[in-house]
């Protein structure tokens, strides 16, 4: 079954077209990284998943229920981008009156075990620093034992190490069969986290795949040379190649197939070629091409 | 929801402002006051100073504790992001505002008993049992219009601006329902303004029940149509505020 379905899904703020169209199926039991830049439509896509927000036009579906229904039903937590606690409560307390909302929490050892709490849970709210704030976030998000946990650019106010430690709380509850979706704009975060990974821009889903296939689908590996005179029609003829950029006297080859479009460079063409540079893919450029303003 | 109850009455008797605009300033005026002008008749009422004064700081205390438990707190909590961490819970949107009036008219009780318990200890006053019931529960059920202003203002305003307007509120409607001076003392332009304040309906209210008389009935209906309007006031705010769009 999957967890999450968006038919056709828009979202326009008066003239903002903030979610333009999103197809997308998520299976149960998959973790999906959302990525894309700030403004791509992650929060507002959320947002609707939980039911905050409602779709201009299109239907969201979550375990085939409304996401309204699915929320009322306790399948859905969710950490989302701001949000204080309440001052006079401690990190027990607060935890302990979320779980008790939903009809199959888990333990409370548990949650404050997995959400690295178990020294602060005495501690009120507003003696809490930034990174222990968001630990309890997560606990909340995860304390009614939610089949669908949203993450909504969890890690953004984290250091380095809390961000570690993080990650290997939420793979810890994805490892029990539950799905998993976080916004992020780490392309790191997303590779390293997630086994498939759906890159929105502008309000569109504009790649969806394993981060090993994103790369791939993107031309962003290159190959460039000093062409100099010599000209540069049939070039866009290669195996593999996708664009022709030529700047100053140098050329460069945008392909799909690097191995390919090298070869046939020597191979069926007659050209001089010189200080010849080959540049390979990384999820970044992939991130870039795919996202960039057209 | 009764463990969101006791979440939020654990919350407010945490809260440094509440004990002590709601607990410690009723009570201590009380004291001052008692001792001043204690042993004072009224000549409106007939009431002894005391226990004039045992209403109107018992009125005042729960006044404020309805609107001090409501407005800037409910504010906090929609700018803050709590409420839509409870509204992605199973937690039903009617029960979080049905918590908020129960709590809040909780948290009433003790100015309502602290200040009652003061006027017995200290000066002695004296009702008969079935007076002391009438007394506490009109009073008690009296401050729903108030705890219903405080959620719309909380409703209606960023927390910034609702703390100055319940504040201005709460003393407003204090001064003119003649809680700190009786309203016998005010210039005639302005008694007829405090007469139409639901607290000058609620204070006189209990004047009335500790004197032994049963209250007016202009005083009663105007409680009741500010305490219809004020809850419609509050829902329709509510509704707004908690909107998905």
């Amino acid at each position: 079954m999957n967890a999450i379905a968006f038919t056709e899904v828009t979202k326009r703020y008066g003239d903002v077209l903030a979610v333009d169209g999103i197809d997308l199926e998520i299976p149960a039991g998959a973790t999906v990284a959302l990525l894309g830049p700030n403004g791509a439509g992650k929060s507002t896509s959320i947002n609707m998943l939980l039911g905050l927000l409602r779709p201009t036009s299109g239907e969201i579906r979550v375990f085939g229920e409304p996401p309204d229904r699915a929320v009322a039903a306790g399948d859905v937590g969710a950490m989302l981008q701001e949000g204080e606690l309440i001052p006079e409560l401690t990190v027990a307390e607060t935890v302990d009156f979320v779980r008790r909302l939903y009809p199959r929490p888990l333990p409370m050892e548990e949650i404050l075990r997995v959400a690295d709490l178990t020294d602060i849970a005495g501690r009120r709210a507003d003696r809490l620093s930034g990174g222990q704030t968001q630990r309890v976030r997560f606990a909340l998000a995860i304390a009614g034992g939610p089949r669908l946990l949203l993450l909504d650019e969890p890690t953004a106010a984290m250091d380095v190490e809390s961000r570690r430690t993080f990650w290997d709380n939420m793979r810890a509850y994805a490892a029990r069969g539950r799905t998993i979706l976080f916004a992020t704009h780490y392309l790191e975060e997303a590779d390293e986290n997630a086994d498939r990974v759906v890159v929105i821009a502008r309000g569109r889903v504009v790649a969806d795949g394993s981060a090993a296939e994103i790369k791939a689908s993107v031309a962003s590996q290159a190959v460039s040379f000093l062409l100099g005179e010599q000209p540069v029609a049939g070039l866009d003829a290669l195996p593999g190649t996708t664009g022709v950029e030529l700047q100053g006297g140098r050329v460069t080859l945008r392909t799909t197939d690097l191995d390919a479009t090298v070869a046939a460079l020597y191979r069926k063409t007659t050209l001089d070629i010189r200080d010849l540079q080959l540049h390979g893919a990384d999820l970044e450029d992939a991130f870039l091409a795919l996202t960039k303003e057209t | 929801m009764r463990h969101y109850i006791k979440v939020e009455l654990l919350r407010m008797l945490r809260n440094k402002r509440y004990v002590i605009f709601v607990v410690a300033f009723p009570v201590g005026f009380y004291l001052l006051y008692a001792n001043l002008w204690g042993a004072e008749a009224d000549q409106t009422t007939g009431l002894r100073g005391s226990v004039l004064l045992m209403v109107s700081m018992a009125a005042y205390g729960a006044l404020a504790a309805a609107m001090m438990s409501t407005a800037v707190p409910w504010s906090q909590e929609r700018h803050s992001g709590w409420l839509r961490q409870l509204q992605i819970t199973p937690l039903p949107g009617r029960a979080i505002i049905a918590t908020k009036l129960v709590s809040s008219l909780l948290l009433v009780l003790p100015s309502l008993l602290l200040v009652g318990l003061a006027a017995v200890l200290t000066q002695h006053v004296t009702l008969s049992p079935l007076r002391w019931v009438e007394l506490i529960l009109a009073m008690w059920a009296g401050t729903i219009p108030f705890a219903a202003l405080g959620l719309a203002i909380g409703s209606l305003l960023p927390p910034d601006t609702a703390q100055p307007v319940a504040m201005i509120g709460m003393f407003g409607l204090a001064l003119l329902g003649g809680l700190w001076f009786p309203e016998s003392i005010m210039p005639a332009a302005m008694r007829s303004i405090a007469h139409l304040t639901p607290s000058y309906d609620y204070a006189s209210i209990g004047w009335r029940i500790a004197a032994g008389q049963a209250p007016h009935a202009a005083d009663a209906a105007g409680i009741l149509v500010w305490g219809v309007a004020l809850v419609a006031l509050a829902l329709v705010a509510y509704r707004r505020a908690t909107a998905r769009t």
